[in-house]
């Protein structure tokens, strides 16, 4: 009797250590999942504006729709009456409806209109909560730069990925019960503790500079049917950067259908051969090291000169010429020779501190660092290439930086996209004041680059550059790319740009334009100056800078 | 002295009974005037992003130039008039070494 009793009770303890020792972990979880939901709400994403307050991203509350499938009688009635008005198809909305959940979201963040329309509706086991939604109320302006963030707030893309930490709100989960009769019980006071919003962003990006460079960027992609193309527009005292657009553009209120193609920000993403305009940088150290001034003549072989077995060509038969002239003519050769007389270790020193082969550090995601070979690793001709801008990859931001440095008087300075980070309240939490990387040049040979470089604009390649009542200084290139079949480069697959700054005599834009493929007259003086140009023009003008003619008549007013 | 006793008394109960009424009441309030604030928060921001929206440099600049036929000024059509003393100024502090002469009145203005 005593045994069988024994024996039961051994049964029963057996059976109560399986399912509260053995299996507590699963059945905990099967028992949670009938009845809770976790479910996470998070405080608005911070905003982005431009330099003048203007807002470029800003999160807006919108309803997301959910629905509660085991409190459902008839999910194919309701999914009948939800389907107008989300605008999905009734048999996906059913198939949502049918699962064995306590919560499914239906759909996540639509127009404010709907939620209103739902409301209406008043559905049973159909709630509604309210969501965070990022908006980019000027579309594809700046978006490259902006980037997106996912559907439930989290940074993908540009600055949104970069200053993710920053911009994003506070998260906070939220246990949902379900109560006795299946309903969905959303715990009391929810909407007191609104989980803190995220950081605002200020940008140095100027908006009416931005749509100046996106729109004439946007025709000249057009217009010469190239693939692509990138501006950047920089201010040369600060590094702030004030305008960076690429085409084709994308909108990133809707890039669900995009491939990252789109919106990779090629400015600092892609490389390319910059070809002639790399000469800009060897002339500037070629002067600061002394080796040559702009009066040194140089024999430009009449066009071909022979090294390591293959021949260099200019565009003209050019006999003796200043230095100046070869830079304003665009000698190859001209350029090669310059190159030697640096010797293989100075170029690549000054072109290390010119800020080629290495990230310019701005404060944008993807940012690579190029291609520049040391010279241990030069083939015969690389001291001869690397002079006329072949045989490196550069960015279009490390080109604009290095151009820049010429303008700021021979002194790098950190280019960087947001001035200023303030909380909610609009305290400010962090400033960024413009940071000097390094004295590159002499302010003595900054000047002298100048000259040279209005003489490119004034009576040499860059004529179309020319901005009517300032100074321009810039410098054209033309490179052919590497043709990925062959190998060699291709005789119609051609990179043109122009890099250069205005005023030449105080520069208050220092900019690139670069034009990847156009079709039929590709060099960068025909398709990337007149864009320099153009944009130029209207942003000088935008800022209010004086032309040079202007101020003539103004002081000859005052004389009187 | 009782009488006195006893309407101060039921004075102190009234009070007492108003404050609690009142309390509720504010309760009340406060609850519907934080509703209205969050509803009046929500739609002030869809209002600033359609604000940011409308006045995109590229809505108008179509707007002007489609709707009202307006044109960008022509060479010579702007005239720059700067005061005295007045720096046409859109930078920052600027680095202390990076200081460039400034070449605006080149002496040379002859007449």
């Amino acid at each position: 009797m005593l045994l069988l009793l024994l024996c039961g009770f051994s049964i029963i303890l057996f059976r109560l250590v399986t399912l509260q020792v053995l299996q507590a972990a699963e059945l905990t979880a099967k028992a949670d999942r009938q009845h809770q939901k976790t479910v996470s709400f998070e405080g608005a994403r911070g905003m982005v504006s431009d330099r003048h307050g203007k807002v470029l991203a800003m999160n807006v509350e919108v309803p997301s729709v959910f629905g509660v499938p085991t409190s459902l009688e008839s999910p194919s009635t309701v999914a009948r009456h939800l389907s107008p008005v989300l605008h999905i198809r009734r048999d996906e909305l059913e198939r949502k409806l049918q699962q064995d959940k306590s919560f499914v979201w239906l759909a996540r963040k639509v127009e404010p209109e709907q939620g209103r329309r739902l409301a209406q509706l008043s559905l049973d086991g159909i709630g509604v909560v309210m969501e965070g939604r990022r908006f980019y109320p000027k579309g594809p302006l700046l978006a490259h730069v902006l980037g997106f963030s996912g559907m439930d707030g989290q940074g993908l893309e540009g600055l949104e990925r970069r200053y993710d930490l920053h911009l994003h709100g506070e998260k906070r989960v939220t246990v949902l019960q379900r109560d006795a009769l299946g309903r969905t019980v959303f715990p009391k006071g929810l909407a007191e503790q609104v989980p803190t919003p995220g950081h605002a962003l200020t940008l140095t990006v100027d908006e009416v500079i931005q749509y100046i460079a996106e729109k004439e960027l946007e025709e000249a992609v057009t217009h010469s049917r190239a693939k692509s193309g990138t501006i950047i527009v920089m201010e040369p005292q600060s590094g702030a950067i004030l305008a960076m657009a690429v085409s084709p553009r994308f909108d990133p209120n809707v890039v669900a259908a995009l491939t990252p193609d789109r919106w990779r920000n090629r400015a600092l993403t892609d490389t390319y051969e910059p070809g002639s305009t790399m000469k800009m940088v060897v002339a500037a150290a070629a002067l600061e090291e002394k080796v040559m001034t702009p009066g040194s003549m140089v024999f430009g072989e009449n066009g071909h000169m022979v090294i390591a077995n293959t021949t260099i060509h200019d565009h003209d038969k050019l006999g003796w010429m200043t230095f100046s002239e070869v830079i304003q003519k665009s000698s190859n050769i001209g350029a090669a020779k310059t190159g030697m007389a640096l010797g293989e270790q100075r170029l690549y020193r000054y072109l290390q501190a010119f800020g080629f082969g290495q990230r310019t550090e701005i404060d944008l995601p993807g940012e690579v660092s190029g291609l520049l070979k040391a010279p241990k690793d030069w083939g015969g001709r690389s001291l001869a290439s690397i002079s006329m801008g072949q045989e490196v990859g550069v960015t279009p931001l490390q080109m604009v930086s290095a151009v820049a440095t010429l303008a700021n008087g021979g002194v790098m300075m950190k280019p960087y996209v947001v001035s200023e980070v303030r909380d909610q309240k609009g305290r400010l939490l962090k400033e960024v004041l413009p940071q000097v990387k390094r004295r590159v040049v002499s302010p003595d040979t900054a000047r002298t680059m100048t000259t040279m470089l209005e003489g490119v604009v004034t009576n040499g390649t860059g004529a179309r550059g020319a901005i009517p009542g300032f100074r321009v200084a810039g410098k054209t290139g033309t490179a052919q790319k590497i043709d990925p079949r062959t190998g060699a480069y291709s005789s119609t697959q051609f990179v043109g740009s122009f890099v250069g700054y205005v005023p030449a005599e105080s520069p208050r834009l220092a900019m690139i334009v670069v034009l990847d493929e156009p079709q039929g007259e590709a060099w960068g003086g025909a398709v990337a100056a007149p864009v320099f140009r153009q944009v130029g023009e209207q942003v000088l003008n935008y800022l209010g800078v004086s032309r040079e003619d202007t101020v003539k008549i103004a002081l000859a007013m005052k004389d009187h | 002295m009782k009488t006195v006793t006893l309407v101060a008394g039921v004075l102190l109960v009234f009070v007492f009974v108003w404050e609690r009424v009142d309390v509720v009441r504010l309760g009340y309030q406060i609850e519907r005037l934080k509703t209205q604030k969050v509803l009046l928060e929500r739609e002030r921001d869809q209002l600033q992003v359609k604000f940011s929206a409308l006045t995109a440099p590229e809505r108008i600049a179509k707007v002007a130039t489609e709707k009202l036929g307006l044109v960008p000024p022509q060479q010579g059509q702007v005239l720059m008039v700067h005061l005295p003393g007045e720096a046409p100024s859109l930078s920052l502090p600027s680095v202390e070494q990076v200081r460039l002469a400034r070449h605006d009145s080149t002496g040379g203005v002859s007449e």
